[in-house]
């Protein structure tokens, strides 16, 4: 009898199933389509048409009609420099990205748990910038170092000795980054250590454990996950950074977007920029893919 | 409290979906139907300007937009990827209409009856036939003319003086005593023709083996030797801070707002002598085409008629961004409305001699070559 009402009770159930997935779709897909939609649209079609250009005959607009592997080449031939404009733009993020970890850690730390009722008001000052347009913040910054500016004419008012040069140099460029992606770093870093349950560390502190032993231990393991997606985030928006090399650096590197705008614009030659617009998304897509395959999004969100 | 059924919300939805595409259809009727209200411009900063454009709209009770860009290949680039549809005006530099948008047949002639008898009363240099704005056989007009300049390098004179600048010309960038001290602006089509001047090279035609290894070993000091390459309000801020002395490329089109900011001893440099035929300066005259739209605006021409006018002429030389002098200026009702302070912004006390001294931009035949060597230069920087 028991097995008989089981047998009803599946019956039911994939008759259900079979009603509501209806003629076309489930609802579940049909919820998805304006998404699916939006992504096919905003995010697929651009990089198909990146992905043909990076394939069509260099200096021409002959995206689809033609395919040839002369851009890669080119951007692999031995006498191209590019691959300078390669290394600094990753050697710059990974610096960005390390320092940027360094700082914000203790940051992040501070408005989980020592702050208190200062931290929103902590959040607001590192919130606050974004408001700004980026350009306008780093003109900013080009007018108080500059010569004569306010840092050098502060400097001279108090004790008469000029400022260090400090514009126009890798390492400006460097400052802005860091500048510019600190919240990107320090808002994930807060929501993973927020997430990190207060009784572990008691009973670690319990057990006998040193300060140290529940950092490296307790802390940031449970930790690891947003600390990973600030690393994630702050590494490809800087891959990406092209204004603080232009305004603050006075371009004395030359960084890929850089090179991928001049291909663009002056150059003319789009299939060029396509391929090297590639090459950046499939690092930057391995690193990300990578990092995602170690990371568990679930415990981020706070579902386990 | 409002409750929704999802029958409503749907019936709600198509609605407003129906509306949606009703609107888009009308806009296309009206598309196709005429475009005597509204007109699309692509054009160099300034002609974009609400001050330009406002009066204009009123007037003629017209929908304008105007998008703006620093560099003419990207401009050319948009009519050849098929955007002579969207576009019914190109403003560009002097040889793009003659040399290569004519040829293939993105732009479409004007009404010489009616446009011919304006450079009449343009500055002597405009005179008809004006070269820059007819086809290569003279039958055709292919543009109209007005801002213009003279565009070679740019000096701090408290620093270098104007006659030594314009005596040394294009080797003051040679001289080892000035690395460091100078910049370079970020226009790389512009660069490529400073690079060949300051290796003693005309830009503008077939180079050799050895002329571009030259260019190469030029461009690669000058981008070491310089302290910045920026955009031009940086580098006129570096001027004015005294972090540099003088900077290549500039001239009026990118000192003028700094001269007009108080800052008259920031001057474009013409140089008296160079490689190209004994000249040694290079100038830029924009022209304004009709685009070879298979459904012209008929306010295009309207639109090149109305900054003809002398106060119109006035505010496109001081619309917003950059201060440039205008061939209308040959007609005294446009010039006095020039005040004193204007005059000077654009350094119209050498004018005349400098665009003598120069030569009119130009493409330059090996451009896709020099400017990945220029590039490869650039990255030797760091």
């Amino acid at each position: 009898m028991k097995i008989h009402a089981l047998q009803i009770q599946d019956a039911a159930i994939s008759g259900t199933a079979k009603k509501s997935r209806g003629p076309f779709l489930t609802p579940g897909a049909r919820c998805a389509l304006p998404v699916i939609v939006l992504l096919l649209l905003g995010f697929a079609a651009p990089l198909t048409a990146v992905i043909a250009y990076s394939f069509a005959e260099p200096h021409s607009f002959n995206v689809f009609s033609s395919f040839t592997f002369a851009n890669y080449a080119e951007i692999f031939n031995t006498e191209n420099t590019v691959w300078m404009s390669f290394l600094w733009s990753l050697s710059l993020a990974a610096v960005t990205v390390l320092i940027l970890s360094v700082i914000a850690y203790p940051i992040a730390y501070g408005m989980v748990y020592v702050f208190g009722r200062w931290s929103g008001l902590v959040s607001i000052l590192f919130v606050f910038p974004l408001f700004i347009s980026e350009n306008v913040r780093l003109y900013g910054w080009v007018l108080f170092f500059i010569k004569n500016g306010v840092f050098d004419g502060t400097l001279n008012l108090l004790g008469g000795s000029d400022a260090p040069e400090v514009l126009y140099s890798p390492g400006i460029i460097l400052f802005g980054m860091i500048y510019t992606y600190l919240p990107y770093m320090l808002f994930p870093l807060v929501l993973g250590l927020s997430l990190l349950p207060r009784d572990v560390v008691d009973a670690a502190k319990d057990l006998g454990a040193s300060r140290y032993q529940v950092w490296r231990e307790i802390e940031l393991p449970l930790a690891m996950p947003g600390f990973m997606i600030g690393l994630l985030l702050t590494f490809v928006l800087a891959v990406g950074a092209i204004a603080e090399s232009k305004v603050l650096g006075g371009q004395s590197v030359i960084v890929l977007t850089h090179d991928i705008e001049v291909s663009f614009t002056y150059a003319q030659n789009w299939p060029l920029g396509s391929a090297l617009a590639v090459l950046i998304t499939l690092i930057t897509g391995g690193l990300t893919l990578f990092m995602l395959f170690k990371l568990d999004l679930d415990r981020v969100l706070g579902r386990k | 409290m409002v409750e929704f059924s999802r029958r409503t919300v749907l019936q709600m939805l198509g609605a407003g979906g129906a509306m949606a595409a009703a609107s888009t259809g009308f806009a296309r009727n009206a598309f196709a139907a005429g475009r005597d209200k509204e007109m699309n411009i692509l054009c160099w900063e300034g002609y974009n300007s609400a001050q330009v454009l406002d009066p204009f709209r009123t007037e003629f009770g017209a929908t304008v937009k105007a998008e703006s860009l620093t560099n003419d290949p990207t401009m050319v680039n948009r009519l050849r990827a098929g955007e002579t549809k969207v576009w019914d005006l190109i403003n560009l530099n002097n040889p793009w209409a003659r040399k290569l948008m004519w040829p293939e047949k993105l732009i479409k002639p004007l009404d010489q009856e009616v446009f011919q008898p304006y450079f009449a009363k343009m500055l002597p240099e405009f005179k008809a036939p004006f070269h820059w704005a007819m086809s290569d056989d003279g039958k055709d007009l292919l543009g109209m003319a007005q801002r213009f300049g003279p565009y070679s390098f740019v000096v701090n004179t408290d620093k270098v003086s104007r006659k030594m600048a314009e005596d040394e010309g294009w080797d003051l960038f040679n001289d080892k005593a000035i690395v460091g001290r100078y910049g370079v602006q970020e226009s790389d089509d512009w660069n490529v023709f400073d690079m060949f001047l300051v290796a003693g090279i005309d830009p503008f035609k077939v180079h050799s083996e050895a002329e571009m290894a030259t260019f190469l070993a030029t461009a690669k000091r000058i981008y070491k030797g310089a302290k910045l390459i920026g955009d031009m309000a940086s580098l006129n801020q570096a001027l004015i801070s005294g972090e540099i002395d003088l900077y290549l490329t500039g001239g009026t089109y990118s000192v003028s707002p700094a001269r007009a900011d108080g800052y008259p001893n920031l001057r474009g440099i013409t140089p008296l002598r160079g490689p190209m035929n004994g000249k040694g300066g290079v100038m830029w005259i924009e022209v304004t085409s009709t685009v070879n739209n298979p459904n012209l605006s008929p306010l295009a021409p309207k639109f090149l008629q109305y900054v003809q006018r002398p106060e119109v002429a006035h505010t496109v030389a001081f619309a917003e961004g950059t201060f440039n002098p205008v061939s209308q200026m040959g007609n005294p009702e446009c010039f006095k409305l020039f005040t004193k302070d204007e005059l000077e912004a654009i350094q119209w006390d050498s004018l005349s001699e400098e665009m003598a001294r120069s030569v009119a931009y130009d493409i330059v035949p090996d451009y896709e070559k020099a400017l990945d060597l220029l590039n490869a230069a650039k990255r030797e920087r760091g």
